[in-house]
């Protein structure tokens, strides 16, 4: 009878914790997303105004006064080719490293080595060897450059999803006489579509949200969203309304994609680590 | 002729090496050699060959050495931080029975968003005389704060922010632990007549021993790099109280145009992230699988 009470009590102390927890983590982007929908007087009020009829100039006026549209397009170009190059060339590496028996372990590290370089290490010498090409400020420079996370990432990541397709599967196809590039695109790339598609998800995250590299390697040409909205506040000082549209747009993206991949998340984000 | 073998060897294999030792190994290589020579964004090429006089002067920058331990306060505060807050809010979270997707999705989504935008939001809510939060204090009556721009505060804010931002990680590694235990051990507990702080040290802690340090390593390494936050939210200020690593060596390179010198930093931290990863490997590795 105590038991079950303490047991009733703690349930509902877990509840309004875990309720709390939720307002902290979804209030400030509720706040934001409120305000990016304000006019710009109102965003200004301090007591703020609770009751506020939305308006979407904001939105309008980054897409038109702004360059905006231009850095949105560049993100998105930016992130989508380098995610499918990494897609393309990620899956074909991971299948031969999936299957193969010996040297693979030695590989496996080796991807994961490249996933822990701290992004300060490669930039100086990457922009040094990118202004030397003259290709500073360039659409393909960011794209390249991003492979170099983006493609051991999608390597670690399918040979994962790879090693949970039975070898049998594609070893009897080539049993049957088929090559291996055949079995590997009749057999296997169907059976791991799921799972690609996760990784090719995250993979366009990480470069949708990556900052350094194009901080240093674009100009007004290719910027991406992540360098335009720094920039966005120290311009023009603080627009608080248009600069809350911005962060909703480049959040926006982020989220819808994530959750369609919810069941992947913990392994992509930690790199398959822990199973 | 190639084998059948080889012949996959160069069309799988071969695309992706190529293109990881012109984008990984290359860059790494150019780092290391620069970081022997008194390389400058001032002049072309490399400049010249000055041995180990870059990394005998790093132990002498007193400058350095405060970022260091600049960025060892950050990592400690906010890995310990993290982890006790993280595995509190996933014990609930591995408890209750209804709603538990709701809460899930609901915690994961901050550590989605970039960075940039992180930081952003918080200045918006932290801002002196505009942002909400220091109105919200007003109507309890504690009195605002410039919470980045005071040199008391910033590092504190600074951490704060960084749990907002990164908690969500460390719950997600410590929920799918939780949720991949065995329940016999905790039926024998029961049995014993265990009480709920007992099971959770003598059974639930032993148990998760390799998914903690796992989850506190991993999230130490990626602490030990944080740049893109700090670039946004106080640019390392107030003064260089809030001046990490990563950032200090971008300014060396980028402000002093020392890229000699900012190369053979940005090798020491490799260094030690190298270390820290190999230990990372090694226990992560060892680890049963569920």
């Amino acid at each position: 009878m105590n038991a079950s009470l303490s047991d009733k009590l703690l349930n509902r102390l877990t509840y309004v914790f875990l309720i709390g927890v939720s307002l902290i983590f979804l209030l400030p982007i509720l706040w934001i997303l409120r305000t990016s929908f304000t006019t710009k007087a109102v965003a200004y009020q301090i007591p703020p105004k609770w009751f506020v009829t939305p308006t979407l100039d904001n939105y309008r006026a980054i897409f038109s006064n702004n360059p905006f549209g231009k850095y949105f397009l560049n993100s998105m170009v930016i992130s989508l080719v380098s995610t499918l190059i990494a897609v393309f060339l990620g899956a074909m590496a991971a299948y031969w490293i999936a299957r193969s028996s010996k040297g693979g372990n030695f590989l496996r590290i080796a991807v994961l080595v490249t996933q822990m370089l701290p992004p300060i290490v490669m930039v100086i010498p990457i922009f040094l060897m990118v202004k030397s090409l003259g290709m500073l400020d360039k659409w393909e420079t960011l794209i390249i450059t991003y492979l170099s996370f983006n493609l051991p990432y999608m390597i670690w990541l399918l040979i994962g999803f790879f090693e949970t397709i039975p070898k049998d599967l594609d070893e009897a196809c080539e049993m049957d006489g088929c090559t291996k590039m055949r079995a590997f695109t009749k057999v296997v790339l169907p059976l791991a579509a799921p799972g690609i598609m996760a990784a090719g998800i995250l993979s366009f995250l990480l470069a949708w949200n990556e900052f350094l590299f194009a901080l240093v390697l674009t100009g007004t040409g290719s910027r991406t969203l992540p360098v335009a909205i720094a920039n966005m506040e120290t311009q023009q000082g603080v627009m608080i309304a248009e600069l809350c549209a911005s962060t909703v747009i480049i959040i926006l993206p982020v989220v819808i994609l994530s959750l369609f991949i919810q069941k992947y998340l913990v392994n992509g984000m930690t790199t398959g680590s822990i199973k | 002729m190639f084998t059948e073998k080889r012949k996959s060897f160069l069309i799988f294999f071969i695309p992706s090496m190529i293109v990881l030792a012109a984008t990984v190994l290359y860059p790494l290589i150019y780092a290391l050699i620069m970081s022997f020579t008194d390389s400058s964004l001032k002049r072309k090429g490399l400049g010249n060959f000055i041995g180990l006089d870059n990394y005998t002067r790093i132990f002498h920058d007193t400058h350095f050495l405060g970022s260091v331990w600049t960025t060892v306060v950050f990592t400690v505060l906010v890995v310990t931080l993290e982890f006790a807050f993280g595995f509190i809010v996933a014990l609930m979270l591995n408890r209750i029975r209804f709603g538990k997707k709701i809460f899930f999705t609901i915690i994961i989504v901050p550590m989605l968003i970039t960075p940039v935008a992180v930081g952003l939001i918080w200045r918006l809510l932290l801002h002196p005389d505009l942002g909400i939060v220091n109105y919200m204090l007003s109507l309890i009556g504690i009195e605002g704060n410039a919470w980045l721009g005071d040199a008391k505060l910033a590092m504190f804010s600074v951490v704060m922010i960084d749990i907002w931002h990164q908690v969500p990680f460390m719950i997600l590694l410590l929920l799918a632990g939780l949720v991949s235990m065995p329940s016999e051990p905790y039926e024998a507990a029961k049995i014993d007549g265990a009480g709920r702080l007992q099971t959770f040290w003598m059974v639930t802690v032993p148990l998760m021993k390799e998914t903690i340090i796992v989850a506190i390593l991993f999230r130490a390494i990626t602490a030990i790099k944080t740049y893109d936050l700090i670039f946004v939210l106080t640019k390392g200020g107030p003064g260089t109280t809030t001046e990490v690593i990563s950032y200090h060596i971008y300014k060396q390179a980028y402000t002093f145009l020392d890229t000699g010198y900012a190369s053979a930093m940005s090798y020491l931290l490799l260094l030690v992230i190298f270390v820290l990863s190999i230990v990372f490997m090694k226990v992560s590795r060892s680890q049963p699988q569920a």
